[in-house]
């Protein structure tokens, strides 16, 4: 037993060896440490916040072309207690998630059909490829055509935004599962149902989150396109609806959201990585 | 009298099952196309016996072992083993999203799989480490799991793929050393594929030596003033050396 021990503290030994001499090669560190170098990352942008406020103010620029940070905070409490915004977000929110759903779905299931099958990839994958190669925004005409402006055409544009990279991914990462561990559980005698839950899906997961990741991206872009046409509700019926009255400050306040929304879904996705790919050397804290 | 004369059927059947070898090969053939690999090749391994077989790169080894484990076709000749074999590959094959107790228990279907687990982890002396990850191990510990998860199968037949090789000089002594009581513990026979001659001699009940797809040279190191030199083994392998001068 205690030979064992003898190994296991020679390793740990060889680790911090190879971390003690492993610091990237450094850029210009200056001396202001971590907390100092976070800090600088933050000031341009507060800068430029103060900035554009202190010009709205002085009247340098028109508060009808870009209205002061403080008047779009104005706006959006006032909006959020008397105003339709709170229920607007969440019909945008929805809208999302089910096109979100519906198109993941589609792209994860037909990703694994293809990943698996060379019968299903020769039938299938040359038309979702051709298909892709239209930019999806393109459709948009013939979406209205085939479902009119309600929330059909909107959940159809973000499923038809997210299908793709999902698909792309969820192929690319079950082809890249290393066939020395599919081997390996072959040999141990797994069945195929096993070897996928237990080899294949973890396998491709990283692989997949990207495609997440890329699609929560397209969701949001899909979403802004299809609420500025005949919608009735959600952030881009509020952003077309202030257009009309040239309202700017409520239209900077919807560009903002959006923004919010588009850094919500990346923590959103950042944390499942780190949850799920714990075990991941690229992803997973320390463990 | 009657019922003595009658035994069930069964009982015979269980007390040869002992004795039966680990496994045995008849005239196997393997071959890529046109070019031949293994070419009538016969070999018999009794339980508890280990057997090392060498050989040049490329001399078919890793071919038979291949064939040995069901993961390759063969093209005609039998391979008759009385259960499936495990297999330790010379990378340890750890699946980096589990932790060491649901890689060693990888396959088994048993419902306390994860004491099984435990229980062989411990026997390879990371019995405190059943809920730790892949990566943090060294070589010789991912190693060491990867025996673990062959072995808790209860092999009959157990494959070594090269597994030290990769490993440094010193945990190597030490998993020979645990590789030597592991199977004196579990009995299965064992067929380790290596290039480095100084293993077989510390390992092998019997040596063989493959030269173009056929067992060319065999020694059993057990029987009476047997010891085999290193110079003479190399000499068997091609290499000319001054040991053997």
């Amino acid at each position: 037993m205690s030979n064992f021990e003898q190994t296991a503290s020679a390793s740990e030994f060889d680790h911090v060896g190879i971390t003690d001499t492993s610091p990237p090669a450094d850029r210009w560190v200056p001396g202001i440490g971590k907390r100092g170098l976070w800090l600088l990352s933050w000031l341009a942008p507060v800068v430029l916040i103060i900035v554009w406020e202190i010009a709205a103010k002085a009247g340098w620029v028109s508060p009808q072309v870009l209205p002061a940070p403080s008047k779009v905070l104005n706006t959006a409490i006032k909006l959020a207690t008397t105003g339709t915004l709170l229920h607007d977000l969440r019909v945008s929110l929805l809208r999302a998630a089910a096109g979100f759903v519906l198109g993941g779905s589609i792209g994860f299931t037909l990703g694994v059909l293809v990943g698996f099958s060379r019968i299903a990839e020769a039938a299938i994958d040359r038309s979702i490829q051709m298909i892709r190669a239209i930019p999806f925004l393109a459709l948009l005409p013939l979406v209205i055509v085939w479902l009119g402006v309600g929330e059909a055409q909107k959940i159809f544009l973000v499923a038809l935004g997210v299908t793709f990279p999902i698909y792309i991914n969820t192929t690319l990462g079950i082809r890249q599962v290393d066939p020395k561990l599919i081997e390996l559980g072959r040999v141990q005698g797994i069945g195929p149902f096993e070897l996928i839950r237990r080899i294949v899906l973890p396998g491709a997961l990283p692989s997949i989150l990207t495609g997440v990741r890329y699609a929560l991206a397209t969701a949001w872009l899909a979403l802004v396109v299809a609420e500025t046409i005949g919608a009735e509700s959600g952030i881009g019926f509020l952003a077309m609806d202030a257009r009309e009255f040239l309202r700017t400050d409520v239209i900077v306040l919807t560009i903002a959201i959006y923004a919010l929304i588009g850094v919500a879904a990346d923590v959103i996705a950042r944390f499942l990585e780190g949850r799920l790919l714990a075990w991941h050397p690229n992803y997973g804290g320390s463990r | 009298m009657i019922p003595l004369v009658s035994a069930p059927p069964s009982s015979p059947a269980i007390s040869s099952a002992i004795d039966l070898p680990a496994v045995v090969v008849s005239n196997l053939r393997r071959a890529y196309g046109d070019r031949v690999v293994i070419q009538n090749l016969n070999l018999r391994i009794e339980r508890g016996e280990f057997v090392v077989l060498l050989g040049e790169s490329g001399c078919g080894k890793t071919t038979l072992l291949r064939a040995l484990a069901g993961l390759d076709p063969t093209q005609g000749g039998r391979i008759v083993a009385p259960r499936r074999p495990a297999v330790v590959f010379q990378e340890h094959r750890l699946l980096p999203w589990d932790n060491l107790w649901r890689n060693v228990s990888l396959g088994l279907t048993a419902p306390n799989a994860q004491a099984l687990a435990a229980a062989a982890l411990a026997e390879v002396g990371l019995g405190e480490r059943v809920g730790d990850w892949p990566r943090n191990l060294s070589g010789g510990q991912a190693q060491r799991v990867a025996l673990a998860r062959a072995l808790v199968q209860e092999p009959q037949l157990l494959l070594l793929d090269e597994p030290f090789a990769a490993l440094d000089a010193l945990t190597r002594i030490r998993m020979h050393v645990l590789v030597r009581e592991l199977v004196a513990r579990h009995r299965p026979g064992v067929l380790l594929v290596t290039h480095d001659v100084d293993e077989a001699i510390a390992l092998a009940d019997r040596i063989l030596v493959m030269r173009q797809g056929a067992i060319a040279f065999e020694h059993r190191a057990h029987t009476a003033g047997s010891a085999i030199s290193r110079g003479d083994l190399l000499a068997e392998l091609g290499v000319a050396s001054h040991a053997a001068a």
